[in-house]
């Protein structure tokens, strides 16, 4: 699952995610990619089966780029413990997403295979997602 | 290179106000410039959408216009690469697609850039790269990747072809092909010298077939 190897420190503010993705909103390596139309935090585990869900249905074919990255420590209270003493444990990473990032891309695979492996990607994330294709996709030549 | 004709309104309007109301009209508002620079102070007539900005002691002019969506669709959402006429005020100008600026969420078109090129004065453009031939490296079961899809280079528009084709017949298993390992009639190369452009990449069929014919 990804996270950090090191974090500066234990636990993070929750800050606030304003305004769209200003940048990581383009295809930057791969030919299709889906890009998150809402604002929300994508944990490790959410990342981690989406990129499964990819490359099972991609069957080794093709590459895989998973473009966001769950840095932001995020920190949950045990069942049945009263408010105050102090703020929780850290319990896992997030990545904060705003609407226009790109969160995986895809190449070397069929149009089709390739919108295919990307919806079954997007029912694993927590955010309605737009499926995308390089503008300058040749569909005649799958290239 | 193949030509595209397109004609487009002068727009008197500039700024975030006048380009959120014409995105609403549905026009795309773009630019043109990259013409001659003008001796200031400049004597002569500036026509609709025309603006003189200084640069460096010297004038440009830049021309506001717009365009509409199904005109330009057919050069943006391609994989050629275009030259532009472009004509504005009964005017033409020969031009390049210079940049383009897409909306974060929705991916429609907010703005263009056209860059205006003449035919005495080499132009930078990215033109598209073709894979020619089987490669050696592929028929020994190694798989072909092509990493720059695009490469930038200088030339005249005349010299500019439509595709960048490479001969990839004697790539083997494991090698590649750099941009300083190419050579094109009248054109340089931008990229630098150590970019890759393809590779033949080593598969794990490929390394199961090596060491079947090593036991043999």
């Amino acid at each position: 699952m990804l996270q950090p190897k090191k974090t500066k420190f234990r636990r993070q503010q929750k800050g606030r995610m304003k305004g769209n993705a200003q940048r990581g909103n383009e295809l930057s390596f791969g030919s299709f990619g889906i890009k998150s139309l809402q604002s929300k935090w994508i944990t490790g585990r959410q990342i981690e089966a989406a990129r499964v869900a990819v490359t099972r249905h991609m069957q080794r074919q093709g590459q895989v780029w998973v473009r966001i990255f769950p840095d932001k420590p995020i920190t949950k209270k045990p069942a049945e413990v009263r408010m105050g003493k102090g703020k929780g444990a850290p319990e896992g990473f997030v990545a904060p997403v705003t609407p226009g990032r790109m969160i995986i891309e895809i190449e070397g695979v069929p149009f089709e295979l390739a919108k295919e492996a990307l919806r079954l990607a997007a029912q694993k994330l927590p955010v309605t997602t737009k499926f995308v294709v390089r503008r300058d996709y040749d569909f005649s030549t799958n290239a | 290179m193949k030509t595209f004709k397109l004609e487009g309104k002068p727009r008197i309007g500039t700024g975030k106000k006048a380009v959120k109301a014409l995105r609403r009209e549905g026009l795309i508002p773009a630019v043109l410039y990259g013409s001659k620079a003008v001796e200031l102070p400049y004597s002569g007539n500036l026509d609709e959408g025309q603006n003189l900005v200084e640069n460096q002691g010297k004038g440009l002019i830049v021309t506001n216009f717009v365009v509409t969506f199904d005109d330009v669709r057919k050069i943006i959402y391609t994989p050629e690469v275009y030259i532009v006429e472009l004509v504005i005020n009964g005017n033409t100008h020969t031009a390049i697609l210079k940049d383009l600026q897409m909306h974060p969420v929705t991916d429609e078109i907010l703005h263009i850039d056209f860059l205006s090129v003449s035919h005495d004065k080499p132009a930078v453009i990215e033109i598209p790269v073709v894979l020619d031939g089987f490669a050696a490296g592929v028929r020994a079961g190694g798989k072909l990747n092509l990493v720059s899809r695009k490469l930038k280079v200088k030339g005249l528009i005349e010299h500019l072809p439509e595709r960048l084709h490479i001969n990839v017949e004697n790539l083997e298993l494991g090698k590649t092909i750099q941009v300083k390992h190419l050579n094109f009639d009248n054109l340089t190369l931008l990229n630098a010298p150590d970019n890759v452009v393809c590779a033949v990449a080593v598969t794990r069929g490929a390394i199961a077939q090596a060491a079947a014919a090593d036991k043999k």
